[in-house]
Order: C-alpha cells, then structure tokens, then sequence
C-alpha cells in the first residue's frame, strides 16, 4: 500500500494519472463527472486549509467564510455584470484574498487561540451577512440562475461549457494550482511558512518576518479558498446560506486534518475520502456531523500526522536540485571604522526589577567575547535586546555602523546579526539540511512568483544555497545525517544543526546563548571548531556560557555581569583574580558600596 | 503507602538522576541531609541545583534513584503530598503569588497543608517575626521590595513547621545587608526548630557560614563534599566554580 | 446557526409612552446590559479554565445547548423544573469533565494550542450532531419557568421584561458569588495561585490537577446556566445554539483583558449594549458583525484588552 501510494506520488505518474482521468470523464456517467467535480473543489479547499493551518501554523475555523465569499463574488460577477468564466474565477481569488488580508491585521499582534477564535467568529458573521443581505445574496432564499454547465448556461469565449469540459478546466486549473503550491512550499518562502508555524521567536531570529509573513499565509489561503468558491458556485448553479456554515468548515478542517496537515499529498487524500464517504455509506451520511466531531476530538491524539503521515513517505521542504559547488566564504570588510557592535549604557526593567543597568558592550569584528555572570545578571536580556527581542528602555546599540536600537528581531537579523537560543528551536519535521536552508533566508534575492514557477534563476540561487548549505553541514560533522529529520537527533546534533542554520546565513555577529550546556566532550570540540571558524572569517562572537574550560579555550575578552551591571571587562586570567567577580560568584563579607535592590 | 525502607530519619538521596529530553541535569546525585541541620549545596548556575532541589519536592520526576524521606521512599509522590509530609520548598527567584497579598499568599500556604490549629495565631506570628510586613499585610506580594518577598516566601514556606525545608537561592538580587538578615533567620529556625535545611545558593561563603555541611555541584555531579569549615577553606572551591 | 438574542426586544415597548425616543433609548440599553451581563457569565467560564490551563473549550457553545436541551427533555419527561433544571446545568459541568480528560489533557504536553482547539471545538461538533440525531435539528420550545415571556415591570418609567431583570439580577449575582469564591474560599485562593504559578501552588500542598478539574467543572455549570437563561428568554432551543454566544463571550473576555473577572462583566455589558443599540438603530442583522468587528480591532491594536495588563514574552 506505502509503495503503491508513493508511486503515485511521483510527478510523471501523477501527471500521467490526470491526463488518464481527464480523457476518462468522456466516457463515464455524467454522476460520475459530477463526483469527480466535487472532488476537485475539496481539494483546493483543502490544500488552502493545508496551506495556513499545516504549514504556516495559524488555525482557521471559518474557511467557510472565504470559500463563500469567493463563491457569491464569482456567482454575482458573472450573473448580473455578465463577465466571463476566467475573470469571475480570478475576481472570486482576489475577493478571497482581500478578505485574507483585512483577517490577518490583528494577526501580527495574536496568536493562537485568540485567532482561533477569531477565525471562527469570522466564518459566522459570513454566514449571517449571506443569510441578512437579502438584497444581494438572495438570503435564506438562495441565489439560484448562476451560469452554470449542468443546465448548458456556462459560456466560455462563445462555446456552451458542458460538465465534462468543465470537470477538465477544473482538473487542468487544479493540477496547475498545485504544481505552483509544492514548488512554493518547497521554496524559502515556503520554509519561512513552516519556521512561523514552529516559533515565532525563532523564526523573527533569521529574519523573517512575522506579521507580513503570516499577511502572506492569510492572503494565499484565502485566495485559494476563493478559487474553490468560483468552481463550486458554478458546478451547482445555486448558492445558499447553509453551505457555508459552520459545517462546512469543519468539513474543511477535517479533510485537511485526516489527509495529513503540513504535506501536499494529504489533503488530497482527506479530499477523497471524505467526498466519496458521505456518497457511498448512507450511515456516513446521516451521522456526519457526530462523526466530523470524533474525528476532531480524537485525530491529533490518534492519527497526529495524518494519514499521509501513515501511508507515505516524508516529503520534501526543499527543492530537487543539483547543489553549485560552494564559493569559499569572503571575508567581509567592515563598513565603519569603530567597533563591530557596540552597545552603550543600556538598561531595562522587568516589573519594576532592573533586569540591565547601564551596561555597556562591545565587539570587534573577529573578536570572540565570552559574556558570563551568575543567574539572573542580565545575560540573556543583554543579548534579547541587542537581537531586537526587548526593546531597552535606555541606552544605544550600534552594528556596524547603523543604530539598530529598537529595530525588530528579524530587522536586525536581516543586517547580519543573528543569535541562537538556549533550547535548540528548529523545525522538528525538516532534515538537518532543510533546517540549515532555513538559515539563508535572509540572502535570498528571488520572488515568491519565480519560485512558484520554477524560474531558472531561482533554481540556480537554490542550488547554490544548497552547495553552501552543504559545505557547511559538513564542516560541523553532520553530512551522515543531512537527510534525517532533526526531531529523531540527539541533542548535540540539533545543536550543531542550529548553529550551522546560523552559518549560512554569512553573518557579521553570532550571538551563541548558552550553546555548550549538555553537550559532550567530543560535541565541545566540534562547537569550539564553528566558533574558531566564525572567528577567522571575521564575524564577530558573542558567547553567553558557565563552562568556564570552554570559555577559556576561546574567547579574546570576557565580560562579568552580576545584578545588571559590567563588573569585569578583560581577558580571562584576570577575571580569576577580579576580586569584584570573586565576590559575584562566591560571596564576600558585606560590601558597603553594593547597590540596595530590596 | 511507601515502603519503609530506613528507619533512620533524616532526608536520603540516592543515585538521582533528572533528565529534560535529551539534556541530563543531575546525574546520579547522592545525599543524606542529616536531621537537624543545614546543607548547603553550591555551584555555578547550570550546575544541577534548582533541577536536583525539584526532583526531591516532586517538581520533576527523578529518572533514576531514589528519594527517601524519615526512611519513607517518596520518589513517586507527587508535589503536593510531600508537601503535606513536612517537606517545604521555597523556589528561587521570588515565585510567590504576585497578585495576592501577603495574607493571601500566607492562607494559601496554609489552607492545603492544614492540620488544625487558628491561622491567625500563625500569621500573627509571622508579623512578629518580620515587623515591617505587618502594614502590608493586605498588599499585593508584587508590590513588596525583595527583601519583603522572600520574607514572604520563609514565612510561607515556614507555616506548617515543616520539618524539612529546600531553600533555592534565598540570596539572589538581594543586598546584602538583607541577605544578612535572610540568613541570620534561616540559623534560627534550624536551631530553634530542629528544622533540617538543603539551601541551594551560588553565593558560597555565605551559604558555608551559616551550614554545617555541603556539598559542591558541577554539571549535575557532586564533586566535594565534607563539613562546612573545611569547604569554606578548601582552595580548589573557587576552581569547581570558575572552572580555572 | 439561528441567533438566539436579537430578536428579544419586547415588541410594545416601542411608542407606548410619551418620550418615545427616550424610552426606546432605555430599553434598548437596559436589554444591552442583561444580554451582557449573560456574556459576562460565559466569559467567566471560559476565563476559568484559562487560569488553570490556558486553555477554553471552543465547544463551550455546545455545553450551554447541551444543558438547556437536557433540561426541556427532562421536563418533557414529566420531571419537575427544581430537578431538571440542575441537573441540566450539572450535566454540562460533568461534560467538561470529560473535555478535560480527553480533549485537553492529552494535547496540553506539545506546547502547541492547535492540538487542544481543534479537539475541543471537536467534542462541540460531536455534542451537537448527537443532540441533531436525537432530538432533531428543529427548535424546541422551552417552557417558561419563572415568569412568563410578556410579564413586565415598569423601572422608572420604562416597561422591563420581568424575565430579563431575572437573568441581569442573577448573573450578577452568580459574579459576585464567583467573585467571592474566588477570594474568600480555600478553593477559590487555590485556583488563583494555580493561574500564577501552578508550580509554586504544588508546593504549597494544593493538589493541582483536582483544582483544575474543578476549574472545569465550574466552567461547565455556568455555561450550564447561561445556556438555561437564554433558552428561557428566547422560549426555543436548537442544537446549533451556542456557538454564536460562545464566540460572543469570549469577546466579552477579551474586551476586559481574558481572564479579568471585573473586565469581564465591563466587556460584557460594553458589547451587549453596544450590540442593542446597532441592532435597534442599523439593523438587528448588523448586531454580531459588530461584535466581530469590536473582536478584530481589540485583538488589533490591544491585545490585553481595555483592562489587561501586558504579558511578558519569556524567550
């Protein structure tokens, strides 16, 4: 069954497949097209579903809102204004894609369940406009008279569209929006969709950005849904407010979820099982929505990642190119004369605790600074403000030459500074390469269009991000395991992974929070090796770390924090007999001068 | 109920091991905090210590090994029935309830671990341990100044007269004529009330004066161990810490 | 989905006295703050669980049909009203009981909230498809219990339905009791602490998961008498009912800040009066779009809602 299922999946196959299946609806029953029809326009629905909730990770309980309003849009367009099949079905897209968009503005601000709920008030306050805008809609009455091929009114550039014509438009258009959805899925922006959908916080630590990328998601999935809605409002010939319910949604939901969220071939799997169910099993049928509930209730406990997840083979989040041999890596010559980084006077409260007080930090280029202190000094914050995490209520951070202070994360990880955190946050699903590819988006010149074409000059900067990718990947050890997803590696390997992620990205700074903390010896060694790397290729190193050997081996300069503030600045062996650092991590008798925080 | 393994009283820890996902914390820790008295464990932050300190209050699930407390094994209990066993644990970095006042935060602490008696009787006590929380008695704990708070939290932690109690970093962000103070209690209740104390602290000289024994981690291992007097003047401690 | 709160205004109440204006005026707000005040209830209940867990049960709507359907099928069955209705709201509490177990519980360990929404708003589908199969999807009447639906009393010169002063006088009072609970109650102290530190709570002897199932329970029995309050305003249920006014509280809750027990009954009221005035001036239809758009631009531009406070990102 996997071996046949994965057979299938194969593009000649696959397209060999629909050229049979379009050849093959001349000579079956007309109930038949109609089926296949309908089986065509979940598809679409559930790959747009596929596309916000599996890959970009933002929860959508009312598609049907969209579909609907791509549906109506299309319907209307061409009933009362008269204009053609291809213009009304694109007008519906844009409709979708509208709506989309107007959804996803409070989208930068929340996050999960807030949108969730948002989503499904939308598809409600849809249905009641639908249900109340009689003058449009029809209401409760329905709109009936939309051109359509079942009743020979469906016209195309002069020519009656009969069902089986239209059964292959919609195949060939289908098959063309998929085709564009694996090549974009598999493309940068396609991964920045998965590294939204893992962690926000991560993902911004490249330098995607959040907001306009979950705009994107929205826009996309709302346009594809409206695509559907054009193809459906014509199959049926008649439009009612009870077909874009909550049912339908669910409905959605559920092919996408059964099929397999974040894959391709799973909602088109959802989309036939759950078109052909209700039409062949009456008990299906009259318990539908119980059932459509258990499968929700139970399926992410059950059946977590579908049933591509069971029956096929992992798919790929990267595209099957040749990688170009990798360049050797240039050293970039700094833009300003002063420090790489520096930050001035900076500091910051947390309810009332001043977590940073006025301290000030520099790093040259190729200077590997080791940033230590004990619990809760201010470590960490330091580098989530230099990172565009927190914003510092006083002080100034410079990077190479520009003020960065209070520049978003992915802002400022777009310029080159990038940093790692203390748990490895990697996409759990993608190979150590696609995991690395991640690391490069901030590189990428191509456009979404060029890499949903397949244009060659995307192809070509693919594949010399592979190269790169590559090269990298086997500088840090891991070729062996370069096609194994990171979520079966052990935790050093994840490390290594991420740090190499950070490499590609040709940064001027690495931030590194805490890198060597349950690594092994031997995984110590390998970790030292990328930092030196990074050294010698003129980047600039910040490592927050306790493991004071590890430090030693390799930092040029220590910076001691304790409470917030620099109490040490120098090299290593001084900072042994710094009575002030002494003092901060083993306690001396009271110190008069101390600042008073109680 | 647990088996009774020792008749010996006192908290025993043997051959702990706490692991998150891949990362091991405590690898194979063994203790025995002798009853009456205060151990100090010390180590540089990322040593094992907070990890070690929630494995024996039930926060975290030992791996491996055993924990065992008046010879009863406790391993698998969780948080809230060691908690009524006489075990208290007071978390580092000032995790009392922000929101609630200091009576709300002293009730709280109170209400599960309940075995008669008044708590005004108790609280007023508290007021005349630590005078200056008596005004703020109805004051949200987040308001206090840090010193106030981990007032707050002894005295929380202290309610029941646990005959146990794990203290974690009583000393961070606090000054120093504070954590004086902090301490100068901590001696007291050990021996006034016979409780037996673990006090975790990155601040060792301070930890040592007031402890009778301690112990030093160092990525989840114990590395030395002994008296209190002979770790404060043992050379290589400041070694286990800086790593030198 | 049938909108069970629009269409309650009392007919006569337009033009029977002289200021006419101003009457209309007085009702529209006086139905504003009880529908609102109902809001507020499952607000509450939907913040209950949010403290313990950080979660709600997106089939929240469904509890509040399942509670009032159960109640009319009892009554039905000849079971007297004292009986039958408490059992109803009883039967909604033990079913978030199972929500936590099953649809909860299970999805909490990936960190992930998509796991939890989507198998609660499942345990709704399934309440309400099973409620479909049994009793059909049609409306049921449901009897009048205390006052019948045209009995009015005149506050201060405007005409109140004695049905709607019922439902505003015993929310209010369910949100003081609640309140109460919360700060003066063993239990009540127990949730709290949970919701700001349920590891901290542990310590302090409390045992967490019974604190959090009794959360749960709590935010079943006031869905359970949301769902019978409305249902006896509006005299029929159906098994679509609910979700419209589960979507509704919980932008009550976010208006005030989720999980602010005072912002609650403030968003609630906010939303239901501003809810009645659109739908007695524009149009009853543009009543929910409304509260969706009020939803959008709170999310939009403040998250933590008017009287929430910031939360912290922990990186």
């Amino acid at each position: 069954m996997r071996n046949l299922l994965s057979f299938l999946t194969r593009t000649p196959v696959v397209a060999a497949l629909l050229v049979a299946l379009g050849v093959a609806a001349e000579f079956v029953s007309g109930a038949t097209v109609q089926i296949w029809s309908f089986l065509l326009v979940n598809v679409l629905l559930a790959q747009s579903i596929n596309l916000l909730t599996g890959v970009a990770g933002q929860i959508s309980l009312g598609h049907a809102g969209f579909l609907g309003i791509g549906a109506y849009g299309s319907a209307l367009l061409m009933k009362n204004f008269g204009l053609p099949l291809p213009l009304t079905l694109l007008a519906g897209a844009a409709m979708g894609a509208f709506s989309g968009w107007l959804l996803s503005f409070a989208a930068g601000r929340v996050r999960e369940f807030y949108l969730a709920m948002m989503t499904l008030g939308f598809g409600m306050i849809f249905y009641e406009v639908v249900r109340e805008w009689t003058s449009v809609t029809g209401g409760m009455m329905g709109l009936s008279g939309v051109p359509s091929p079942g009743l020979r009114t469906l016209t195309l550039f002069g020519w009656s569209v009969g069902p089986t014509a239209y059964f292959q438009i919609m195949l060939a258009v289908v098959a063309g929006v998929v085709w564009l959805l694996r090549n974009f899925v598999t493309s940068p922006f396609g991964r920045a969709f998965f590294a939204i959908h893992v962690s926000e916080v991560a993902a911004g630590s490249i330098g995607v950005p959040r907001a306009r990328t979950k705009r994107n998601a929205y826009m996309l999935s709302a346009a594809l849904a409206g695509l559907a809605g054009g193809f459906y409002a014509h199959l049926v010939g008649y439009l009612g407010p009870e077909t874009f319910g909550l049912h339908r949604s669910v409905e959605v939901l559920v092919m996408a979820v059964v099929g397999g969220l974040g894959t391709l071939a799973g909602p088109v799997l959802g989309a036939v099982v759950f078109t052909y169910l209700p039409e062949k099993l009456q008990i299906f049928a009259e318990y539908q929505f119980m059932v459509y509930g258990l499968i929700l209730l139970l399926s992410f406990v059950l059946l977590p990642r579908g049933l591509a997840g069971l029956l096929l083979p992992r798919p790929r989040f990267a595209k099957d190119v040749a990688p170009l041999p990798a360049p050797p890596p240039a050293v970039p010559k700094p833009s300003g004369s002063g420090p790489l980084l520096s930050a001035e006077g900076v500091s910051i409260s947390f309810l009332g605790l001043r977590a940073l007080d006025n301290a000030s930090v520099t790093v040259g280029a190729g200077e590997i600074l080791g940033l230590v202190g004990p619990n809760g000094s201010g470590k960490s914050t330091l580098v989530n403000i230099i990172s565009g995490i927190y914003r510092p209520g006083d002080g100034r951070v410079t990077f190479d030459g520009g003020a960065i202070t209070g520049l978003p994360d992915h802002a400022v990880a777009r310029r080159g500074a990038l940093r790692t955190f203390q748990d490895p946050r990697l996409v759990p699903a993608f190979t150590v390469r696609e995991n690395v590819l991640l690391g490069g988006h901030r590189l990428y010149r191509q456009n979404p269009l060029a890499a949903a074409l397949n244009l060659p000059g995307a192809l070509r900067e693919d594949a010399a991000m592979l190269g790169r990718a590559d090269a990298i990947i086997a500088m840090a050890g891991l070729s062996h395991l370069a096609d194994t997803p990171v979520r079966d590696l052990p935790y050093g390997d994840q490390r290594m992974t991420e740090l190499s992620r950070v490499i590609l990205a040709d940064p001027r700074l690495v931030m590194l929070d805490e890198p060597a903390a349950g690594l092994s010896e031997v995984e110590l060694q390998r970790l030292g090796g990328l930092v030196r790397h990074l050294k010698e290729r003129g980047v600039g190193v910040i490592l927050i770390e306790h493991h004071m050997d590890f430090l030693n081996e390799l930092v040029d300069r220590v910076v001691v924090l304790d409470s917030g503030r620099v109490i040490y600045q120098g090299g290593m062996a001084g900072m042994y007999r710094d009575p002030a650092v002494v003092a901060a991590y083993l306690g001396t008798e009271t110190q008069p001068g101390e600042a008073v925080h109680a | 109920m647990p088996d009774r393994i020792n008749p010996v009283g006192g908290l025993e820890i043997h051959g702990l091991e706490v692991r998150y996902g891949p990362v091991e914390a405590v690898r194979g820790v063994s203790l025995r905090a002798e009853p009456g008295t205060i151990t100090a464990i010390l180590g540089a932050n990322g040593a094992g210590k907070s990890s070690l300190m929630k494995a024996i209050s039930g926060l975290v699930p030992a791996t491996a090994g055993r924990i065992t407390l008046d010879g009863d094994d406790i391993t698998r209990l969780p948080p809230h029935e060691r908690a009524r066993r006489g075990l208290s644990h007071a978390l580092e970095g000032r995790r009392l309830f922000h929101r609630m006042t200091v009576e709300e935060n002293l009730k709280v602490a109170w209400d599960f671990r309940n075995r008669g008696g008044s708590f005004r009787a108790v609280a007023d006590r508290v007021y005349d341990q630590f005078p200056m929380l008596a005004p703020r008695r109805q004051t949200p704990a987040g308001m206090l100044s840090g010193g106030q708070q981990q007032m707050v939290i002894l005295s929380a932690a202290l309610i029941h007269e646990p005959r146990y109690l794990l203290l974690d970093e009583p000393s961070l962000g606090l000054a120093p004529v504070i954590v004086q103070q902090i301490f100068g209690f901590i001696e007291s209740v050990c021996r006034e009330r016979g409780t037996t104390i673990l006090l975790c602290e990155q601040v060792a000289a301070i930890a040592l004066r007031v402890a009778h024994s301690g112990c030093v981690l160092r990525r989840g291992q114990v590395v030395r161990g002994g008296p209190a007097a002979e770790l404060a003047a043992d050379p290589a401690l400041s070694a286990a810490y800086l790593g030198g | 989905m049938r909108d069970p709160l629009t269409l309650t205004l009392s007919p006569e109440g337009r033009g029977k006295k002289k200021d006419d204006a101003m009457q209309f005026v007085l009702q529209l707000v006086f139905a504003g703050v009880c529908v609102g005040a109902v809001y507020a209830l499952i607000a509450m209940g939907l913040s209950l669980t949010f403290w313990t867990t950080r979660t709600l049960n997106f089939g929240q709507g469904s509890l509040l049909m399942t509670a009032s359907v159960a109640t009319v099928a009892m009554l039905g069955a000849g079971m007297p009203a004292a009986l039958a209705v408490p059992l109803g709201i009883l039967l909604a509490g033990g079913l978030m009981v199972v929500a936590e177990r099953i649809a909860i519980r299970p999805l909490l360990k990936s960190g992930d909230s998509m796991g939890w929404v989507v198998s609660t708003l499942g345990l709704g589908i399934f309440l309400q498809g099973f409620v479909s199969s049994v009793f059909g999807s049609q409306a049921i009447a449901f009897p009048s219990l205390v006052f019948d639906s045209l009995d009015s009393v005149d506050v201060a010169g405007v005409q109140v339905s004695s049905q709607y002063l019922a439902v505003l006088g015993l929310s209010l009072t369910l949100m003081v009791a609640m309140e109460l609970f919360l700060r003066r109650s063993a239990w009540g102290r127990a949730v709290r602490a949970v919701s700001h530190d349920a590891d901290a709570a542990a310590l302090a002897g409390i045992p967490v998961r019974r604190v959090i199932v009794l959360s749960f329970v709590a935010s079943g029995v006031l869905a359970g008498i949301a769902g019978v309050m409305v249902a006896q305003i509006t005299g029929t249920v159906d098994p679509s009912f609910g979700f419209n006014l589960m979507v509704l509280g919980f932008v009550a809750a976010v208006f005030g800040g989720m999980g602010n027990t005072a912002g609650a009954l403030v968003g609630g009221i906010a939303l239901g009066v501003i809810e009645k005035l659109v739908g007695g001036y524009v149009s009853t239809a543009a009543e929910h779009g409304m509260a969706f758009a009020i939803l959008m631009v709170i999310l939009a531009i403040r998250p933590q809602g008017l009287f929430g406070r910031k939360e912290f990102t922990k990186v």
